[in-house]
């Protein structure tokens, strides 16, 4: 059941990614696109920032004692935003969207499988097949 | 509609694709040496950074900044916080695949509400069967993966 709760609790992630996106699009009218991106980071910040002050423990001493691949999370990410500002004008929105949610999941579902990048082990079982097989279908749908 | 323009650039929006699922992996791992804050902290800061540089280097000047719109239109970040929180939470206890395919079907979901409401100014697209079966899809794989996670293991 902690596993069904969590799911649904990602979805509402997801869905909060989707409504980032809309509303950093007119911000990105307003103000620069590379501005609103930033603008949102530094809020990023002073909003954990806070929460750090407010549970009064932080582990950023701890950083830096920790091997550095475990600290290029946000680094990783920029891969993804350079491909898009670079892909979008050569093949289009559709086909960037499928491209890149082709590589999410191709890449998830090994990253689970090999259970690297400190995650646990989890094969590729006839289940995860089948939902391969369901998103591609759901992605030929939508695009 | 594949061209050779778009052969050529599907191995690079692979290769972006598997930096977010790379990026959600990662983050996971460290806030379990850590916590949730300090890695969705550590995130940010580099992400800001990144673009601190981006900024001065290649944005045109502008007439206007973030503190100088109103106050809703940064709103996002909010959101942004939230969805990082859920993902760095997800990995450790479901797995890559299974946090990667939920945000992308809460992503279709929402982006279904907004056009079919029309709002934040786009055009309003009813809801159709395509899309709507879209999502019965996706919903499917995610109670699949939810099998393939919580099935016992044979000995």
């Amino acid at each position: 059941m902690k596993q069904l709760a969590m799911l649904i609790f990602v979805v509402m992630g997801g869905m909060a990614l989707a409504l980032e996106a809309a509303i950093l699009g007119p911000l990105g009218e307003r103000i620069g696109k590379l501005s609103a991106s930033l603008s949102i980071f530094l809020i990023g910040i002073l909003v954990f920032s806070i929460a750090m002050v407010i549970q009064r423990r932080s582990y950023i001493l701890k950083l830096a004692k920790l091997p550095p691949w475990l600290l290029s999370g946000g680094l990783v990410g920029f891969a993804y935003t350079i491909v898009l500002v670079v892909a979008t004008p050569l093949v289009g929105v559709g086909a960037t969207m499928v491209g890149i949610l082709c590589g999410q999941i191709t890449a998830s579902l090994a990253i689970d499988h090999f259970g690297i990048l400190g995650t646990k082990k989890r094969k590729v079982d006839s289940y995860r097949i089948i939902a391969l097989g369901l998103i591609l279908a759901a992605l030929g749908l939508i695009y | 509609m594949l061209d050779s323009l778009a052969i050529f650039t599907f191995p690079l929006l692979l290769l972006g694709g598997s930096a977010i699922a790379a990026q959600s992996a990662i983050n996971g791992a460290l806030s379990l040496k850590t916590d949730l804050v300090t890695t969705a902290w550590l995130a940010n800061v580099i992400a800001a950074i990144v673009l601190f540089f981006l900024v001065i280097f290649f944005e045109p000047p502008q007439t206007e900044t973030m503190f100088t719109v109103p106050i809703w239109q940064l709103s996002g970040a909010l959101f942004g916080c939230f969805s990082m929180a859920a993902i760095v939470v997800a990995v450790p206890k479901i797995g890559t695949a299974a946090t990667i395919v939920a945000i992308i079907t809460g992503q279709i979901v929402m982006g279904l509400l907004v056009d079919h409401f029309g709002w934040f100014g786009n055009p309003q697209i009813l809801l159709g069967g395509k899309r709507l079966a879209a999502v019965g899809l996706l919903a499917a794989a995610l109670y699949f993966i939810y099998l393939s996670n919580t099935r016992k293991i044979k000995s």
